[in-house]
């Protein structure tokens, strides 16, 4: 098996003895393939959602990371990244595309209006999607770069190489 | 002095000229800002002048840019040039034949918040009354389907009026996320 050798980080997870054997968990090798093949689901409602072409474009090419695979079908995807502002009529469509989603799955809230509403405290917007969904990792900035998202992801991806749960599955795991 | 002299001997646009000549008695001011024709009409007529101004073969003002209001009532001087009428419905037309604008202008009083919808005339308007109508609460008389547009349908009041407070009045809170038609 060519798993130690091809990815680095796993090789400290895996007890390693001589020759071509290794041994480890079937959950480490699942959140391995796991974290190496993320598939967001855009929901860009706003001037965010230009910074997150930019991060899929070539010249930052998040296909680097292995998350390049944008499905604008919530079933098919497992990344949700809400970059944008959203109205309290926006919401439920978010709630609604959210929950399609198939478990395991993880949100990154972009930006200042996903994460807290911005500089828009208005009669209309929501402050903060995390009132409604779970949130995994927030991204500061108005609009963040397309750096700050590939860091993002790589939290993300952290997050499942370590095996903690995503957020919404959290309150699960406690009762 | 030869600047200024060139500056008074420019003819009168071609729109003026007839709107002084055909509908005089529905203008109520005409002003130049910044390039463009401003002209205000009474809200009688308006609807008349908003035709001719599309279907005159020399004005041909046949594109509806846009359909929008102003609440003019923090804007005191605004208020005492029309006869203390709270709203400002605005139409932006393009005219492809002239190649220029004109911005029309019809003051709206509070107690009386209908005016004719342009539908007839603009398919386009159609939208763009219905956004009006949803922020300004100005009713289009004769809109095929005056419905709010941009906020939900359950939503109460106008928030582009300026009384509106910016905050809300609770709706970020009140709002039913869960019945709504999604
Ligand atoms: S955070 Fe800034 S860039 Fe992002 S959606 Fe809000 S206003 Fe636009």
């Amino acid at each position: 098996m060519g798993l130690a050798k091809t990815d680095t980080q796993s090789a400290q997870d895996v007890g390693q003895t001589d020759g071509n054997i290794i041994t480890t968990t079937i959950d480490r090798v699942i959140n391995w393939g796991r974290k190496n093949s993320l598939w967001p689901m855009p929901f860009g409602t706003a001037c965010c959602a230009i910074e997150m072409m930019a991060t899929l474009a070539s010249k930052f090419d998040l296909s680097r990371f292995g998350s390049e695979a944008i499905r604008f079908s919530p079933r098919q995807s497992d990344l949700l990244i809400v970059s944008g502002r959203i109205s309290i009529k926006m919401m439920p469509v978010l709630k609604r595309i959210y929950d399609q989603m198939p478990d395991p799955k993880w949100v990154i809230s972009m930006g200042a209006c996903a994460s807290c509403g911005g500089v828009f405290d208005t009669y209309t917007l929501i402050q903060g999607v995390d009132q409604f969904i779970p949130v995994d990792v927030y991204i500061p900035g108005c609009p963040p770069r397309p750096e700050d998202l590939i860091d993002a992801v790589l939290q993300v991806q952290q997050k499942i190489a370590s095996g903690a749960s995503p957020k919404g599955v959290e309150h699960l795991l406690e009762t | 002095m030869n600047e200024e002299k060139e500056v008074e001997e420019q003819p009168k646009p071609l729109i003026l000229q007839k709107l002084e000549e055909h509908h005089a008695d529905a203008l109520l001011s005409q002003d130049e800002i910044r390039g463009t024709i401003v002209v205000v009409l009474r809200k009688e007529q308006a609807y008349a002048v908003l035709e001719y101004l599309k279907t005159d073969p020399e004005l041909a003002y046949t594109f509806l840019v846009d359909v929008t209001a102003v609440d003019n009532s923090q804007m005191e001087s605004e208020l005492m040039q029309f006869d203390y009428a709270r709203f400002m419905v605005v139409y932006q037309l393009y005219s492809y034949q002239g190649q220029c604008r004109v911005r029309v202008k019809v003051p709206v009083h509070e107690n009386d918040l209908n005016i004719p919808s342009v539908t007839g005339l603009w398919r386009g308007a159609n939208w763009l009354e219905r956004e009006t109508y949803d922020m300004f609460g100005i009713n289009f008389d004769g809109h095929p389907d005056l419905r709010r547009i941009l906020m939900p349908d359950d939503f109460e009041g106008h928030p582009l009026q300026k009384d509106y407070p910016l905050r809300g009045r609770g709706e970020r809170e009140s709002f039913n996320f869960d019945k709504q038609n999604v």
